[in-house]
């Protein structure tokens, strides 16, 4: 597991989402709905492109709050968009219901996050495994029994000793297994990991990522591996899309991306990371303030309130994704002068050129001299 | 769980109702308080199934002296164990036959009551939204009325019998049922195992049937528990404002009777028995229903 | 508690009489020299339903005046344990045995009155989960200006003034003191949490797992205002993580523990370089780094197995039955401790260590175990 190469570009994609948005709308009682009161909605989501074809594992990376989690969670229709499409094999299942969605929900599958409270306490493995095929109405007992024993070798866990046992019975690595069983016994084409690794020990951490390596290889899965563990991305994913605030600000290789970020916010992100070299440290800009809220989005590049270099550009028009050496992708002005040679008076961001660091140097300043 | 759940060797196996059911009782009955409490109850159960056969004298029979005259307040003797009332019956057979009709309310209330809420709780739980708001205002209406007076004017509208009894005593405890089991399931309803269900493409029926009652079944059993205990209670407290159904003979009826023909103060054997008796049954249930509270959410287990 | 009852609104420019005493305050502080901890032998067991057993077994460790100590474990090897027992938050019915020497005296079993005296002014804690260590219903100020009160004489104001103090030190505005915990981002909570423990500038400050629960970009602020501030106050620090990385940057020292006993002990920079027990091998080959442009990169190891049930505990070395490189003797006769050079480890077979190293960086070398184990 050394990471990646790039699918060809031109492969057919197993899903395709096309402007998606999705908005939560707050809730509105009896009485402000009926003074007119709309109540606030939140642009969790607000215009993704994103396209995973076969054997292709797509990294998603961001701060929480970013969309990245909706964003998985549309895909599979645990959201309703508001606007967009969805294409699963160019079908538009955007709005699917029934019997369509119940297809949908067949060839698509998550995997979440905590491993202790996804399984249920009651149901034993094999139960829990089960369970997907008693849903669809596949096979009889005895063919479904064959199906999880073969779901559970897949994920290397030894059927015979543990189809009976309880989920406490087991550590959460081999509870992330399971669950893992569980969303391959229906033979899905596509599966979205919601930070599956996250809450494991470290030491068990790569056996779970080769996992999906080696599945999504094997079985010709497409992945949306959701992690805010920069680090991990860069071992099992092609490609990886870092999402600020609702929207994708880069894309590209995941090798590119990793160690030659563009937009400012990855590059904040990169250099977040700690390294365990001494030396590798990177110098750090801190940023201002926190994550704006996804509902009041800041006119402009969204992360103009932040970013070390904005300028009156960039809090007045957002920039559109450009397409930069080797099909990286980035929304930055800095290297799109679209917008700045269409608004000449505005002035326009330059690489490395710190505008107004509003906060990172209070630290150095409190602590320079000072006794404390 | 009554997938796979059939014989062929090859099918996977959980664990059964019965089990789950078997493994919960063992687990209750650790508590010595909990054992106290099924004693009381099983001696409960066996004196009002054998009432009849146990009582003496038919509980509506005069009682004669050899003189001829009513056999009034006598206190307790060989001839009658428990002594007799003021109008001459035998108060160790009312008592007995006192077993069957707290019993009996209880029981039937309770499951009742049980039935009610987790509908209403499920429900309104489960699918929250409008089903949430409808259900919840019902529930809150019904929360405003006020216990004394309503079952007061309703029975003496519809009659007193045993049947509305029963009625008003659901018709007042499924409301607060309602909300336990509903905040029950909310909290299940969350679990990340019912978001996959759903994501897997589950029906609302699938989902409820098996991840979300299984595990507030506890809640619900608890629920009952406690009704058949608030049931008895009121059961007793109507009968002794005389509300009572006059063909049957309840423990409250004992008590009004002998507040209502001024004879408490003194005969203590009238009124002791059916009082003792009452706590004793209500404390039974309170003692099971303690334990399996503290079973059924762990953080209550002593170290 | 009591509220300080602060001007409600704004920040106000202090008296010269509180910039005064401020300044008396600061500078009697700032002259509190960073504290020297000794922990010797320490255990620490419990008594649960299912039996005894001991979180904690026999380890020792030292914090250098004015040094950084890492201790780094996976879920459930006790670090957490150690911290809350040198503050004296464990359980009741917890044995500790063993010493832990706070500038040479005794901080183990010290009575409930010893404990609040010392608590804040010589040791103070910052624990993962800010909003249990903040009080819901006082605003920040309040409760930083009450903790400095209880151990200062000093006026409110002054109280107050230092906690202003406190916060520009974490990047916070001083207007903020007036707002309530709820009313704050993760972030900055726990940027608060960080202001009120270092108020007293205590000699001795234990994070507990700081920047878990929190995201890259402000794990990055607050580890950058830690290690600043850790700079320029004297004070010395326990950082318990288990992101090995973020000690590598922050810590001088580190201390791995498995499964309740300590594995492996050094200067961070020379354990990491050459690690000497099997298991910091895996787990540094464990953690996922970031790619170096043109340079191949070490793939990613797993450490097949689970960490031994404390209950009942093996004999022999604790992790040899995750171990590739385990013999005989690891599985029956509990490994040594043994220093070589500047570095400490509980391994049979440090000498062969060097050998160990190549080929705990191949997957395979582990990958192989699963048969056996």
């Amino acid at each position: 597991m050394t990471g990646r190469q790039s699918i060809h570009p031109d492969a057919p994609a197993v899903i395709e989402a096309r402007d998606l948005k999705t908005q939560f709308q707050g809730r509105t009682g009896i009485f402000s709905a009926l003074a007119g009161v709309k109540p606030p909605s939140a642009r969790a989501l607000d215009g993704v492109d994103l396209r995973i074809r076969e054997r292709e594992i797509v990294g998603l990376v961001g701060e929480s709050g970013c969309g990245k989690s909706t964003l998985g969670m549309t895909l599979v229709r645990m959201y309703q968009p508001t606007a967009g499409q969805i294409l699963y094999r160019d079908e538009d299942i955007t709005k699917a219901e029934g019997r369509r969605l119940k297809a949908y929900r067949h060839s698509a599958q998550i995997i979440f996050q905590d491993p202790y409270s996804s399984l249920n306490p009651r149901l034993t493995i094999g139960q829990v495994i089960e369970e997907p095929l008693i849903i669809h109405g596949i096979g009889n007992a005895a063919e479904r029994r064959e199906k999880v024993i073969r779901a559970l070798e897949l994920v290397r866990i030894p059927a015979g000793e543990n189809i009976d046992r309880y989920p406490s019975d087991l550590s959460g690595g081999q509870r992330q297994r399971v669950a893992i069983a569980r969303a391959l016994v229906l033979e899905p084409k596509f599966i979205v990991a919601d930070e599956p690794v996250s809450m494991l020990d470290v030491s068990i951490q790569a056996s779970v990522l080769e996992l999906l390596d080696e599945l999504s290889r094997d079985l010709g899965l497409a992945v949306l591996y959701i992690s805010h563990d920069i680090a991990t991305v860069g071992y099992i994913c092609n490609h990886v899309a870092v999402m600020y605030l609702g929207r994708i600000v880069e894309e590209g290789r995941a090798e590119d991306i990793l160690t030659r970020p563009l937009h400012p916010y990855t590059q904040r992100l990169m250099d977040a990371i700690p390294r365990m070299t001494p030396g590798d440290s990177p110098d750090r800009i801190e940023l201002r303030g926190d994550v704006p809220s996804p509902m009041a989005v800041p006119p402009g590049c969204r992360f103009s309130s932040r970013c070390p270099f904005a300028t009156a550009l960039c809090e007045a028009i957002e920039p559109a994704l450009s397409d930069q050496t080797d099909g990286q992708r980035v929304r930055c002005h800095i290297y799109d002068d679209r917008a700045s040679r269409a608004h000449p008076s505005l002035l326009a961001p330059k690489a490395g050129h710190i505008t107004e660091v509003a906060e990172a140097g209070t630290l150095a300043e409190a602590v320079e001299g000072g006794r404390w | 769980m009554k997938q796979a759940q059939t014989n062929a060797p090859a099918a996977i196996r959980g664990r059964s109702a019965w089990s789950a059911a078997w493994e919960s009782w063992r687990q209750v009955m650790q508590d010595s308080f909990a054992v106290v409490g099924v004693a009381i109850l099983l001696i409960f159960v066996v004196i009002a199934l054998t009432a009849p056969y146990l009582a003496p004298f038919d509980p509506f029979k005069a009682m004669m002296t050899e003189t001829g005259r009513l056999a009034r307040l006598r206190p307790p003797s060989g001839e009658h164990l428990l002594g007799t009332t003021a109008f001459g019956n035998d108060v160790l057979s009312q008592f007995l036959h006192g077993f069957r009709v707290a019993l009996l309310v209880g029981l039937v209330a309770a499951i009742a009551v049980g039935f009610i809420s987790t509908l209403f709780g499920v429900l309104s739980g489960y699918f929250g939204g409008w089903v949430d708001d409808v259900l919840m205002r019902i529930t809150d209406v019904a929360l405003s009325i006020p216990t004394l007076p309503f079952s007061i004017v309703a029975v003496a509208l519809l009659g007193p019998s045993i049947e509305n009894i029963i009625l008003v005593i659901t018709v007042l405890f499924w409301r607060n049922g309602a909300r336990i089991i509903r905040s029950a399931v909310l909290t299940e309803r969350e679990r990340v195992y019912v978001k996959w269900a759903r994501a897997a493409g589950a029906s609302h029926f699938h989902i409820i049937m098996r991840h979300i009652l299984p595990n507030i079944i506890r809640v619900v059993f608890l629920w009952v528990t406690m009704s058949v205990a608030f049931a008895v209670l009121t059961e007793a407290s109507l009968s002794f404002l005389g509300l009572g159904d006059p063909t049957v003979i309840s423990w409250g009826q004992m008590l009004n009777t002998a507040f209502s023909s001024g004879n408490l103060r003194t005969a203590w054997w009238w009124v002791v028995p059916p009082s003792v008796a009452l706590v004793m049954l209500v404390s039974a249930l309170y003692l099971i229903g303690r334990a399996y509270e503290e079973q059924t959410n762990p953080r209550l287990r002593r170290r | 508690m009591v509220a300080v009852a602060p001007p409600r609104s704004g920040h106000r420019p202090a008296s010269p009489a509180t910039l005064a005493e401020l300044e008396r305050l600061t500078d009697r502080l700032s002259r509190k020299p960073a504290a020297h901890l000794q922990v010797e032998s320490l255990s620490i067991g419990y008594s649960t339903l299912r039996g005894r057993f001991h979180a904690v077994e026999d380890i020792s460790f030292e914090v250098p005046a004015g040094t950084n100590l890492g201790l780094v474990g996976e879920s459930g090897c006790g670090k957490s344990t150690v911290v809350k027992t040198l503050m004296g938050l464990q359980p009741e019915s917890t044995e500790v045995s063993g010493r832990a020497l706070l500038d040479g005296r005794n901080i183990l079993g010290l009575d409930e009155n010893a404990l609040r005296d010392f608590r804040w002014k010589r040791i103070s804690l910052i624990t993962q989960s800010a909003m249990n260590s903040l009080d819901p219903v006082y605003c920040i100020g309040d409760q930083i200006s009450e903790a400095i009160l209880a151990h200062e004489p000093v006026s409110k104001a002054t109280a107050w003034a230092r906690a202003e103090q406190m916060f520009a030190l974490v990047g916070l505005p001083a207007g903020r003191l007036y707002e309530f915990p709820h009313m704050f981002s993760g972030g900055m909570r726990q940027r608060a949490v960080i202001a009120m423990a270092l108020a007293l500038n205590a000699g001795l400050l234990l994070a507990d797992e700081p920047t878990t629960a929190l995201d890259p970009i402000m794990q990055s602020q607050i580890m950058t205002r830690i290690r600043g501030i850790h700079a320029h106050m004297r004070c010395s620090m326990i950082l318990v993580t288990h992101d090995i990385a973020v000690v590598a940057e922050t810590c001088e020292n580190i201390v791995v523990m498995y499964a309740g006993k300590v594995a492996e002990s050094g200067p961070t920079a020379d354990v990491l370089e050459r690690p000497l027990h099997p298991y910091t091998m895996g787990l540094k080959n464990a953690f996922p780094r970031l790619p170096i442009r043109g340079e191949p990169r070490q793939p990613l190891i797993s450490i097949p197995g689970v960490v031994p049930n404390l209950l009942l505990p093996p004999p022999g070395c604790r992790f040899a039955s995750r171990c590739p490189f385990a013999t005989e003797v690891c599985h029956s006769v509990t490994p040594p401790v043994v220093q070589v050079g500047v570095q400490r480890a509980a391994c049979h077979h440090t000498d062969r260590a060097a050998e160990f190293r190549l080929a705990a960086a191949r997957p395979d070398t582990w990958r192989n175990m699963r048969g056996a184990a």
